[in-house]
């Protein structure tokens, strides 16, 4: 990541606590209402599958991009924040 | 699955007559329940479910018991938790937990392995029939082409030479010195090939041009040339004549060293001369007619040089009579030329730049492909696995020879040390004395201190 943005930073600034999923980098009002109609309402679920897929980063994102239909640069966002929060607070 | 009952209930006997009606072959059979109990789920489940799903599938699944493999053709959806992670670690994916929200992905995931799995072997397929096949038959169609364009010259050059046998009344063996000749000319000609640049072609081509024009200058120097070398026998012109444009052409492509070695003459003087001195003359016609060259196809051009060469050789013919043989010698190199630039270079009369990105395919042999198959090493006999074990084992050559000297020097100086013994003796004594005096020292000492003790007691 060679530039960051404005959301991923503040997102990797702290622990996510109750955030909603559009806090997440790469997911916005479309993507997160997507997210949000399969269940993934908070970011700390979005957390999870990232986890339960291992941190695999090319499950995770064909996995984003099957749920809310993300395209590469916010799957490559979405996946960035999700793994730079790890590598700080997990 | 209502269908099928939990094969962990089932009797261990069961399992093992289950497994065997369905041709799965048995594990050890000291081996636990869990064994079978996976074995069970892994084939009789799959075929089972599989048998209500579609009835496509049904060849499939007769072999699955023999081969687990092939359940990998399977639909990923239809596979258990179980049988989706162990199908994915089988692919070289470890998988985590699968579960609602993971087993999507996980599917997709294997689906796109085995896909990837199929494409390659079909790929590999495709591979061999391009290699194979379609490069012989584009190979033989190219062949084919230029078999025949050459013959269609051929045809033409046979019939200006017969044009000028009629005219000039000349002797078969100088139509034959000219043939001589060609195959002479396609040699050299050969060297214009790694010129690949526009200038390089266009220059060489003027100079073939110059050479015939030459040919009728040096009609005049031949005049003047003593009469012995006149009568050298026409077989040494048609020599002189063919090294000409490998001279006028070495000279401009800036001294390829590679002549013939009849090259260097005063004829070749001459044309160097000429060529030097003559672009000016002929660069007009020259350059309308290369950029005509470069426009046309092959047939054309061909078509139009020929005639070009027909009328020099009209003029050739007009002049002198007499030497038109040279013409004729010194004609053919055009023509080889261009049949052989075609035969290596198909398409660079298409590049107006002169810059040749052929079109030519990769390199569909050896190089590209990746071995597959490891030629075996020629068999060895045991005997000769047993010598080289031993040559394994034995010292090295040279440590052999190196203590073998040391040995014999050792031999020799002890040799001529006993020769003459008397030196050896006195060395041996003092070497006896000096060891002597060393441990004798001490000795006396002790008896010293021995007497002085009993002088004391």
């Amino acid at each position: 990541m060679s530039s960051t943005s404005q959301k991923h930073k503040e997102f990797v600034a702290e622990p996510m606590g109750e955030k909603p999923v559009m806090a997440l980098a790469g997911i916005g009002e479309v993507l997160g209402r997507k997210l949000e109609e399969n269940g993934f309402d908070k970011a700390y679920v979005v957390l999870g599958q990232y986890l339960v897929l291992k941190k695999d980063e090319e499950l995770f994102k064909d996995w984003l991009k099957d749920t809310c239909g993300a395209n590469a640069k916010q799957q490559r966002d979405c996946y960035g924040c999700l793994k730079e929060w790890c590598d700080a607070f997990l | 699955m209502p269908f099928v009952e939990d094969p962990a209930q089932l009797s261990k006997s069961r399992l093992k007559s289950d497994l065997v009606a369905h041709h799965v072959a048995l594990p050890p059979a000291a081996s636990k329940k869990e064994l079978y109990v996976e074995l069970h789920l892994k084939h009789i489940d799959q075929s089972n479910c599989a048998d209500f799903s579609s009835d496509d599938e049904d060849p499939v699944h007769d072999v699955v018991g023999e081969d687990p493999e092939n359940a990998t053709v399977l639909d990923p959806s239809a596979l258990t938790d179980k049988d989706l992670k162990d199908l994915l670690l089988k692919h070289g994916v470890k998988a985590g937990p699968i579960v609602a929200s993971t087993r999507a992905v996980y599917e997709k995931k294997l689906r796109k392995l085995l896909q990837s799995g199929g494409k390659e072997e079909l790929n590999e397929a495709e591979n061999a029939v391009l290699y194979s096949d379609s490069d012989e038959e584009e190979e033989g169609d190219e062949n084919k082409e230029e078999q025949e364009e050459p013959e269609g010259e051929q045809e033409q050059t046979a019939e200006a030479l017969k044009l000028n046998q009629q005219r000039c009344n000349k002797k078969n063996v100088d139509v034959q010195r000219g043939d001589f000749a060609y195959s002479q000319c396609f040699f050299l000609s050969s060297r214009l090939r790694p010129c690949p640049l526009k200038q390089n072609e266009w220059s060489s081509k003027r100079n073939s041009k110059n050479a015939v024009r030459s040919s009728e200058q040096t009609r005049e120097h031949r005049s003047q040339i003593p009469a012995g070398i006149s009568k050298v026998s026409i077989a040494q012109h048609s020599g002189l004549r063919s090294g000409v444009p490998s001279g006028s052409q070495s000279v401009v492509s800036n001294g390829c060293s590679s002549r013939s070695s009849q090259a260097f003459s005063i004829t070749e003087m001459v044309v160097e001369m000429e060529s030097r001195t003559s672009p000016t003359v002929c660069s007009d016609k020259e350059l309308s007619h290369s950029s005509k060259q470069e426009h046309r196809s092959r047939s054309s051009r061909l078509l139009k040089e020929v005639e070009d060469k027909d009328i020099i050789v009209d003029q050739a013919v007009r002049y002198t009579p007499k030497d038109s043989t040279c013409v004729k010698d010194t004609k053919p190199p055009q023509e080889p030329e261009n049949d052989i630039l075609k035969e290596i270079f198909p398409d660079t009369n298409a590049t107006p730049t002169g810059i040749y990105a052929t079109p030519r395919r990769p390199i569909k042999g050896a190089a590209q492909r990746p071995i597959q198959y490891a030629y075996p090493k020629t068999p060895v006999s045991p005997t000769t696995l047993e010598r080289r074990e031993v040559e394994r084992r034995l010292v090295p050559i040279y440590i052999q020879i190196l203590v073998f000297f040391t040995v014999v020097y050792v031999l020799y100086v002890i040799s001529v040390i006993v020769e003459d013994g008397s030196s050896v003796m006195p060395l041996l004594e003092s070497l006896n004395q000096w060891s002597d005096s060393e441990e004798g020292s001490p000795a006396l000492d002790e008896t010293q201190d021995t007497h002085s003790a009993s002088g004391e007691l």
